[in-house]
C-alpha cells in the first residue's frame, strides 16, 4: 500500500555549500539520499512530495561540517502481511511466478517444499497446471483460466522478508476472489 | 526492527503498526496524480515502477472522480488502510468487500450488507460517470 507520510532524517553539509541557496542544497542533496532507498520499516521511498522543516544546524566537532534535521513528507510504498493488491506477472517457470506490485517482487509458489521460506504449501490452485513452452504457463484443466507474462492478478501477500535495500514478499492466488483479473491481450 | 513485531503484521486485522495506522494512506489513483505532477524531475527505478504500476492499477482516472471516492469512502468510518484497498479494488459485492477488506466486519463497526452494498453501488456509480 502506498501511504503519505512524514519521515526525519540528519542530513550533513559541507560548509561551501552555506549561502543563500543553503536551503535548495539541503533538499536536493535529500532526495538524491533518500528517493528510491528502501527499508524495512518504511518501506520504499517513492518520492518526496514537500520539506516540513529544517531544524537548527549543529557543527561537527573537528569537520566544519553541519548536521540539519530535516523533516520531510514523502510517498512510500509499503507492503504488509495479509495485504490484497494487484500485480503484473513478470516471470513465470515450474517453480511457480513472480509479480511485481510497483518497487515490490512478490514470488506465487507452486513447489511443495519451498524451504528457505518454511512454507510447505502450493499457493497456485491445484487445478491449475504448468505448461513449459515459449510463453510458460499455469492453466486449468478446462483453458478457461491462464497465468502467463504480463498478466494480471490479484494475490494475497502471505509473507515478506526484508534485507538491506529490498523488501521481496511471499504471496498467494489461492484464496476467495483472487486470482486472475485479465489476461495480456485481452480488453483491460 | 523487532522480529515480535513482524510476526503481528496482518493486514487482514489491521495489524499494520501504529505509525502507518495513523498515517495517509493513499489510493493508487491519488499516487498517480502525485506522480505524474512530479515526472520531470530525476528519475530513478522504484519511481518509474510506481508510476508505471499505480497508472496500470487506478481504478480512476478523473481528479474529480478520484476525490469523490474518497468524500464518499469517508463516510463509512473506515481505516485509512481499509479506505485505499476498497480504493484499489473496487470490489462488485458484499462478500468480495468482506474477502478484500476483513476488518471491516470487525470491532464492532455498523457495517451491515445493506450499507456496504449502498456503497460499493455508489463506487461503481462515480467510476461510470467520471
Amino acid at each position: 500500500m502506498f501511504f503519505h507520510i512524514v519521515l526525519e532524517r540528519n542530513m550533513q553539509l559541507h560548509p561551501r555549500h552555506f549561502g543563500r541557496d543553503l536551503r535548495e542544497k539541503l533538499v536536493s542533496k535529500l532526495m538524491k539520499d533518500v528517493e528510491g532507498t528502501c527499508s524495512g520499516r518504511h518501506g520504499f521511498v517513492v518520492a518526496i512530495t514537500g520539506i516540513e522543516n529544517v531544524g537548527k544546524g549543529l557543527i561537527r566537532d573537528g569537520t566544519g561540517f553541519v548536521t540539519f534535521p530535516v523533516k520531510y513528507q514523502c510517498v512510500v510504498f509499503r507492503p504488509f502481511k495479509g495485504e490484497i493488491l494487484e500485480a503484473v506477472v513478470t516471470m513465470v517457470n515450474k517453480m511457480g511466478f513472480f509479480a511485481e506490485a510497483g518497487p515490490v517482487q512478490i514470488f506465487v509458489s507452486n513447489h511443495v517444499s519451498f524451504r528457505l521460506l518454511k512454507f510447505h504449501l502450493l499457493l497456485i490452485p491445484d487445478d491449475m497446471e504448468f505448461q513449459s513452452g515459449d510463453m510458460p504457463n499455469y492453466t486449468t484443466s478446462d483453458g478457461s483460466v491462464k497465468i502467463q507474462k504480463d498478466s494480471e492478478v490479484r494475490l494475497k501477500i502471505i509473507g515478506t522478508r526484508v534485507d538491506a535495500t529490498e523488501i521481496f514478499c511471499i504471496g498467494t492466488i489461492k484464496d476467495d476472489f483472487l486470482g486472475v483479473i485479465s489476461d495480456p491481450g485481452t480488453t483491460s | 526492527m523487532s522480529a515480535a513485531g513482524e510476526e503481528e503484521e496482518n493486514a487482514a486485522d489491521l495489524k499494520i503498526g501504529d505509525e502507518f495506522l495513523k498515517a495517509k494512506c493513499l489510493m493508487n489513483c491519488e499516487v498517480s496524480l502525485i506522480l505524474e505532477r512530479k515526472y520531470d524531475q530525476l528519475q530513478q527505478i522504484v519511481f518509474e515502477k510506481s508510476l508505471q504500476y499505480v497508472k496500470r492499477f487506478s481504478r480512476y482516472k478523473n481528479p474529480d472522480a478520484v476525490r469523490q471516492v474518497r468524500e464518499l469512502l469517508s463516510g463509512y468510518q473506515l481505516a485509512e488502510f481499509e479506505l485505499c484497498v476498497l480504493g484499489n479494488l473496487c470490489p462488485e459485492t458484499v462478500e468480495e468487500a468482506i474477502a478484500m477488506v476483513p476488518s471491516i466486519k470487525s470491532r464492532g463497526r455498523v457495517h451491515d450488507d445493506e450499507a456496504i452494498e449502498k456503497m460499493l453501488n455508489d463506487m461503481s456509480l462515480i467510476k461510470k460517470f467520471e
